[in-house]
């Protein structure tokens, strides 16, 4: 190891690092791209040339996953469910944060640590008695039997990222406004929460993908497949129609390709969003 | 002087304090009194009452042999996430630091498959693990080898492993990421002058200066491990084979919804729940210690 | 080829039903919002002898297991659509899924919480009694008093069999089903291997197939291995001890699931038994890569190779109690009017339309058919011509059927699904079958004690 073969070095280190990052980006492109390619085949040439382009290139499989499964539907049944948990997540875990963040009142200690110690609850812990009182209320198989579960879940993770974001906000413009005749209120809405843009879409993405591929809660509160969302249906699809290798391709395309193009278009503020909120936090 | 008024806190905790107070707490209780009665429906249907039944479920969970199963499984998933998700990222997060081109193109292709959902992902494994025709035993054949049964008993929860833990490396991947390029780069500039090549400047600049970044990613790993189902309910729904790949989320599954087990599920509910708090002070303990 | 040719034949015209199916359902949704416009609707007709007032519209919520890959399912909804055509006021909102352990849970679930549907098409054996306890079905002998044509088409054999276990007929049946032993004869002619008719002869078949790389026996054992419980303990116990609820592992049972692990060892299931859906398994089966299936009546609609394929009755274990030729089967399942139906005075007679639809001749002949005319017919039903080898082995089977018995879930319910759940333990030996059967017994005694 001597300074001398450093430029040599650097260079051969140089492909030796492109060829591990190379080698990890494409293991996680392959599948995906191996899904694709198999949706355009019938069942039988799957099970024996996956990796050849398809002899022909048919639709058969897209036309039959669009006529028997519903998939519009679910695609809504998720936007709705996942579009509710982001907007309840977003304005309770602000409100929540600016009340632990700003004010010192009795029992902030108490709040602080139930938020903490219900990250120790996975759904698993709660799901029977919520899915009793879902039963009682009339509300299983409705959104909001999971919906209501879901903002629950996503509540403390979000607000604890929150909290950690609102204490680096300077308190100073917020005191000029309450000069100038500005109720709390408005401080919230006109200056809290436009302050906290970029951790806000943090929490919004994590809670509208995490409520988007859940499957656990899904499972339970709905059981009719008329009204399933995409995760149930998905699963439903791999238990009846297992064996249809082309149609099992074909669902799982058509589920993961709209969320890889929104992915596509939103990554920066993904990214931005959640390195701004997860390592505050 | 704004926040001198208290009572508009109230009203900004309220909301939030109630939905974590119906939909988490008071659960948790009922989870503990249901688990001590014998629960022949999950509503208790006239002329069936549910019967007091004491610690009968907890004593069952000391000799559930599934339940080790489960218990074990879901350690090793703890252990393998910090090990090979956060660990593997974190080689991944200082390669990419040092490379100058296609940065942004490694960020985007590694976070493809933490957006995907799990259920997808799990299908797409089922495809690649079946034993006629699945995509590896179509590669085994290509190069003349007679085809694996991927799910044998012996590889189960290694392959129920492998997508679990390759789906969220590029999670922590981009978390890591930025705790990296929050490190000023005049700190390794002065220690290159002092001659600290490369790589003792990862051991001696980097993971001191990423502790807090660590902390969370472990956090985070560790109470993930817990929550893991779709993906093994996917690829080998029940645990199959012979319950060797349940999950503490899988295992409460099957016995409350699949055996209607309610009572025995809410017992599973609550010791949950105290691994949790069990692992996350374990977690706490560790990296507190580092940081004084 | 020809294979290809049939299995691409079956998927273009079920895709062609999924394409009338999708399209009714939209012509219901528009039928629907029209009606809404034109506010109520005189119906066209009047089946139940009521009275004709305006009628209101009417949704029927149903819930049935012709779903999925089932095969009465295009019968099902051809019947439904013809419902619907005929009485425009009548939208049906279905709910059909190929039954599970899952699906059966869901529809318990949906009777505890008053979530039920208007009618249901389901079990009526020791399945339905957490249903029936709720006394939210309505008994034949209750609506016949209103409507006396009622089930008018079912034949009393078929009424009485399908009551429930409190000895009360609820449910009007279509078919009822039988299990047997699917083979696929070219195979054994292939490697010239006689059709097994005993222990022996089954041994010697599944070793000489093992030999020659087909998988014996096609089965999933971690999804259904139902129909292996039910044969291997009914043939090792006779019917007496088979049809007993003991209180702890009797030996006779026990012997009987030791059995799983003989075969295992021996190699007569799948490699990946462990682990397949149980789809994947009837797929091995039909692409001839295995030689016996053990599957029930339904299973017939699946089949393509007419040709090849014949339905004998179980070989036989060792030291057998059981007659030869005894058979697993029944009348079990049927159409039920919930009392929510019922008590609706806008949804009564339409539910009455719709269960009548269904298990009148026209209909179970057409569900008959469906299951390639092997089943059994809850009514009279006309003979098809042109009898295929298949068809024709299973008239043998059934019509020299010794005894015909119903299976183990039909008598202890919810805690039979605790020993499905440990069969694939039993066959590797890492649970006894004696623990299994224990198990399953204690869940017993928990549901029904006290």
């Amino acid at each position: 190891m001597t300074e001398a073969g450093n430029g040599n070095k650097v260079c051969r280190s140089g492909i030796l690092i492109y060829t591990v990052l190379g080698l990890w980006g494409l293991s996680t492109i392959f599948p995906f791209a191996w899904v694709l390619l198999n949706s355009f085949k019938a069942s039988a040439e799957v099970l024996n040339s996956s990796f050849a382009l398809p002899e022909t290139w048919i639709l058969d499989n897209y036309v039959t996953a669009f006529s028997r499964m519903n998939i519009g539907t679910a695609y809504r049944n998720s936007l709705i469910i996942s579009g509710s948990v982001t907007a309840g997540v977003v304005l309770l875990s602000a409100m929540l944060a600016f009340a632990l963040t700003r004010y010192r009142f009795a029992g902030r200690r108490l709040v602080n640590a139930l938020l903490a110690a219900s990250l120790m609850f996975p759904v698993f812990s709660t799901i029977i008695p919520v899915y009793r009182m879902m039963i009682r209320a009339g509300l299983l198989g409705t959104k909001l039997a999971v919906i209501l579960p879901h903002i629950a879940g996503n509540l403390s993770f979000a607000t604890i990222v929150m909290v950690g974001f609102m204490k680096t906000v300077p308190i100073d413009m917020e005191e000029a406004a309450y000069m100038e005749g500005a109720h709390v209120f408005q401080v919230f809405g006109r200056i809290i929460v436009p302050l906290c843009k970029a951790s806000l879409s943090t929490v919004a993405i994590f809670s509208f993908l995490w409520s988007y591929n859940d499957l656990f809660v899904q499972k339970i509160m709905i059981r009719d497949n008329t009204k399933y969302p995409i995760s149930n249906l998905l699963e439903t699809i791999s238990s009846q129609y297992g064996t249809d290798f082309g149609l099992m391709a074909a669902s799982v395309t058509l589920i993961v390709l709209p969320v890889l193009l929104v992915y596509m278009v939103l990554q920066k503020n993904i990214i931005k969003g959640l390195t701004a909120g997860a390592i505050k936090g | 002087m704004l926040y001198k008024k208290k009572w508009p806190a109230l009203l900004f905790v309220l909301p939030g304090l109630l939905f974590l107070l119906i939909f988490l707490y008071l659960p948790f209780l009922e989870n503990i009194r249901n688990s001590l009665y014998n629960m022949k429906a999950v509503v208790e249907l006239p002329g069936s009452a549910w019967k007091f039944i004491g610690l009968k479920n907890y004593r069952r969970l000391l000799w559930d042999p599934d339940l080790r199963t489960a218990i074990g499984n879901t350690l090793k998933m703890m252990a393998l996430t910090v090990v090979f998700e956060v660990g593997f990222a974190f080689v991944l997060a200082v390669l990419v630091s040092n490379v100058k081109r296609l940065q942004q193109a490694f960020r985007t292709v590694y976070f493809f498959p933490v957006v995907i959902s799990a259920t997808a992902i799990g299908l797409m494994f089922k495809l690649f693990y079946n034993y006629n025709g699945g995509m590896l035993n179509q590669l085994l054949n290509a190069v003349g080898k007679e085809p694996v049964n991927w799910l044998s008993p012996a590889r189960a929860f290694g392959m129920v492993a492998v997508p679990i833990l390759w789906s969220y490396i590029g999670f922590y991947f981009v978390i890591l990421l930025t705790g990296l390029s929050d490190i000023s780069e005049d700190i390794y500039e002065a220690a290159s002058i002092d001659g600290c090549g490369r790589g003792r400047q990862v051991f001696y600049i980097t993971l001191p200066m990423m502790k807090p970044v660590f902390a969370t990613c472990v956090t985070l790993a560790v109470t993930g491990a817990l929550k893991v189902f779709d993906l093994p309910w996917v690829i080998v729904p029940n645990g199959a084979p012979q319950g060797l790949t349940h999950f503490l989320g899988t295992y409460m599954y099957q016995q409350t919804f699949g055996l209607n087990d309610y009572d025995y599920g809410s017992a599973l509910a609550f010791m949950i729940v105290v691994m949790g708090v069990v692992a996350a002070g374990v977690v706490g303990f560790f990296t507190r210690e580092r940081e004084v | 080829m020809k294979n290809k040719l049939l299995s691409l034949l079956c998927v273009s015209t079920m895709a062609v039903s999924l394409f009338t199916g999708c399209g009714s359902g939209q012509a219901a949704g528009g039928r629907e919002t029209a009606d809404q416009d034109g506010g109520k609707q005189e119906p066209e007709e009047n089946t139940g002898g009521k009275e004709s007032q305006e009628q209101a519209l009417v949704t029927l919520k149903t819930v049935s297991m012709f779903g999925g890959t089932d095969p009465n399912a295009e019968a099902y909804q051809t019947i439904n659509e013809e419902l619907m055509a005929e009485n425009d006021y009548i939208t049906i909102e279905d709910n059909s899924q190929t039954s599970d352990e899952d699906w059966k849970a869901a529809v318990a679930a949906d009777f505890s919480v008053g979530n039920e549907p208007d009618v249901l098409q389901f079990f009526t054996d020791a399945t339905a009694d957490s249903i029936v306890a709720t006394d939210k079905l309505v008994s034949v002998e209750e609506i016949r008093a209103e409507y006396p044509a009622y089930a008018q088409d079912t034949l009393e054999a078929a009424l009485a069999a399908s009551a429930n276990t409190d000895g009360v007929s609820r449910a009007v049946p279509t078919t009822g089903y039988w299990e047997g032993l699917y083979c696929n004869k070219d195979l054994f002619d292939k490697y010239n291997i006689e059709l097994p008719t005993d222990w022996t002869s089954l041994e010697t078949a599944i070793r000489t197939f093992q030999e020659n790389d087909i998988i014996p026996i096609a089965v999933s054992l971690n999804n259904v291995p139902h129909y292996w419980i039910e044969f291997l303990m009914l043939y090792t116990a006779g019917e007496e001890g088979y049809t007993s609820i003991p209180k702890t592992a009797p030996a006779e049972w026990v012997k009987a699931l030791e059995l799983f692990k003989t075969l295992r060892d021996m190699g007569a299931f799948p490699e990946d038994t462990d682990t397949v859906d149980d789809a994947y398994a009837g797929q091995l089966f039909r692409d001839k890569k295995a030689a016996m299936q053990l599957d029930g009546s339904w299973y017939a609609g699946q089949i393509e190779d007419m040709e090849g394929t014949v339905v004998i009755a179980f070989p036989g274990v060792p030291d057998q109690q059981a007659d030869a030729a005894s058979m697993i089967g029944g009348v079990s399942s049927g159409f039920y009017i919930t009392r929510k139906a019922w008590e609706d005075p806008d949804k009564r007679d339409a539910a009455v339309k719709f269960v009548m639809a269904h298990t009148s001749q026209a209909g179970v002949q057409r569900y008959w058919e469906a299951t390639g005319a092997v089943a059994q017919a809850a009514t009279q039903v006309n003979p098809v011509d042109g009898a295929t080898p298949f068809a024709e082995s299973i008239a043998a089977y059934t019509s020299s059927a010794s005894l015909m018995v119903a299976p183990t879930d039909a008598r202890i319910g919810d805690a039979y699904k605790t020993l499905v759940a440990q069969i694939v333990k039993v066959s590797t030996g890492a649970m006894t079958a004696e623990e299994a059967i224990d198990l399953a017994l204690e869940k017993y005694a928990e549901q029904y004690g006290e």
